[in-house]
């Protein structure tokens, strides 16, 4: 997997995390990791994720806060 | 990128919920019809039979059944889970608890065993299939966070509820000999307390610093409150045990309840004055009238017990501060958030790449502080109904015109989404 962008929706008010993540999907390369802060878990995001061929890690933060990992799927 | 064939995967179909949110209103009018029809000021007499059917109209027919709908499309959102056989449920559910609630009023206004029969068949089926569909989706939510622990025992609570009120409604119908007055107390503490708070407390978790901007609830407060609650209610059985014996140990149960009731309020109208974007919000506003008529419920209930000589006018003022005050605020608040959201929600995952509506375009806002300005009208006369029976015909206007204007926000809603779909199924064509 090569390079890693970054893109912070902490605090944002809905729709926006949403919107901001799938846009930052569309032009995500094959070999890049999207990483997403947000300040909650995006349950709704993952059924998105998976039917259109993403993959994804979940992981709490020391300051409550979560990062998503999300890849194309092999 | 395939957003067209998402749209019914995950979440419930956007007609589930709405067809909870485009009858509740009708209720609230039906609310009003029963105190228009009560012989001389219902609220003068708290068991009086159109305050109970007007209450039940409130708590059943409207606020029951917008929570209902809310609950399956928000456990996906919120804990991750969705409910099974969500179709069958949403139906059965709506028909039932509808029909339930006309079947309750028929009860009350006409003291007829069929009706009473007839709606506790109804309303206990209803319940059944929505704990049954509700609990099942929580065990399986991969959240293990507060919001499920307080939905959890929210739903519990209605269970308990619901047993009681099922017990009462057959109690009336063949004047069985129950213990009323202490099954009464129950029926509502579970019923307010229990499945209205906990659930209010569970859903504000997420959706206030989500929606409103704040800083998070504090974590001492989200793992504590809603089991502590949930405990204190269980008071409300001693009476039924001990009797007249048990009054000192209800008295404190009733106190530490409320004083957490105040802590809740306090720190939820902390959290919104120290949000991040100060825009005036119609949602954010009926939110803080909910918490304020909060503290004013838990203070007219230390007053009762402060001031036996008039126990009875302020805990009926304690009752309204609470359903009608913070509940039916909290639950206008939320739909106006709820619905816009799950109309855009619904579009995005459709398919619709641009021209999507903005959230703030799918209810016109001055509908919103019209309604609010209404909810504070309505909770004003209500504190004056028990006393002045013009105020109770006042309370009857609030709640008729509340009805039509959330209706009116709700079929416009609907109007704005078969709008948009019509320009996908034109553009699919």
């Amino acid at each position: 997997m090569g390079s890693t962008v970054t893109l912070d929706v902490c605090g944002l008010p809905p729709p926006e995390p949403f919107v901001n993540i799938m846009a930052a999907l569309k032009t995500l390369p094959a070999d890049t990791i999207l990483e997403v802060r947000i300040h909650r878990e995006p349950f709704p995001l993952y059924d998105v994720l998976r039917e259109n061929g993403f993959a994804w890690q979940a992981a709490m933060l020391a300051d409550g806060n979560f990062q998503i990992l999300i890849h194309h799927a092999a | 990128m395939n957003i067209a064939s998402l749209s019914t995967e995950q979440s419930p179909p956007i007609s589930f919920p709405f067809s909870f949110f485009a009858l509740a209103p009708l209720f609230l009018l039906l609310a009003a019809v029963m105190l228009a029809l009560g012989e001389g000021n219902p609220f003068a007499e708290t068991h009086s039979p159109a305050l109970l059917a007007a209450t039940h109209c409130i708590t059943l027919g409207f606020m029951a059944a917008v929570m209902f709908g809310a609950v399956q499309q928000i456990l996906p959102v919120l804990v991750g889970s969705k409910m099974p056989a969500a179709r069958l449920v949403a139906r059965f559910t709506l028909l039932a608890l509808f029909a339930g609630t006309l079947a309750l009023c028929g009860g009350f206004m006409r003291g007829q065993p069929l009706w009473f029969n007839l709606a506790w068949i109804l309303l206990g089926l209803a319940l059944l299939t929505f704990i049954g569909a509700s609990l099942i989706s929580l065990a399986r939510a991969p959240a293990d966070n507060a919001t499920r622990s307080a939905i959890l025992l929210a739903v519990i609570a209605l269970a308990i509820a619901g047993s009681i009120g099922g017990l009462l409604a057959h109690g009336f119908a063949t004047g069985a000999a129950l213990p009323y007055p202490e099954w009464l107390v129950a029926h509502a503490g579970f019923s307010l307390g229990g499945w209205v708070m906990l659930l209010i407390a569970g859903v504000s978790y997420q959706v206030v610093p989500m929606f409103q901007l704040t800083p998070n609830y504090p974590k001492w407060l989200t793992a504590a409150l809603a089991p502590a609650l949930f405990v204190l209610l269980w008071a409300g059985f001693l009476p039924l045990l001990f009797g007249a014996a048990a009054r000192p140990l209800v008295l404190v149960a009733e106190s530490l309840y409320w004083l957490l009731a105040i802590i809740f309020a306090a720190v939820t109208l902390l959290l919104q004055s120290r949000r991040r974007r100060r825009v005036p919000d119609a949602t954010l506003s009926f939110f803080r009238l909910g918490m304020v008529a909060l503290i004013c419920a838990a203070l007219f209930a230390f007053a009762a017990t402060l001031c036996p000589a008039a126990h009875t006018a302020f805990r009926t003022l304690s009752a309204l501060a609470f359903l009608l005050g913070f509940a039916m605020s909290v639950v206008n608040g939320m739909l106006y958030k709820i619905i816009p959201f799950l109309i855009w929600f619904h579009l995005f995952r459709g398919g619709i790449k641009s021209g999507i509506p903005n959230m703030k375009q799918i209810i016109p806002e001055p509908w919103m502080w019209w309604h609010y300005r209404l909810q504070w009208a309505t909770l004003l006369a209500a504190t004056g109904a028990p006393f002045l029976g013009w105020a109770a015909w006042l309370v009857a206007a609030g709640l008729s015109l509340q009805g039509f204007l959330l209706g009116a926000s709700v079929f416009k809603s609907i109007a704005v989404y078969r709008k948009h779909v019509r320009r996908i199924e034109r553009t699919q064509v």
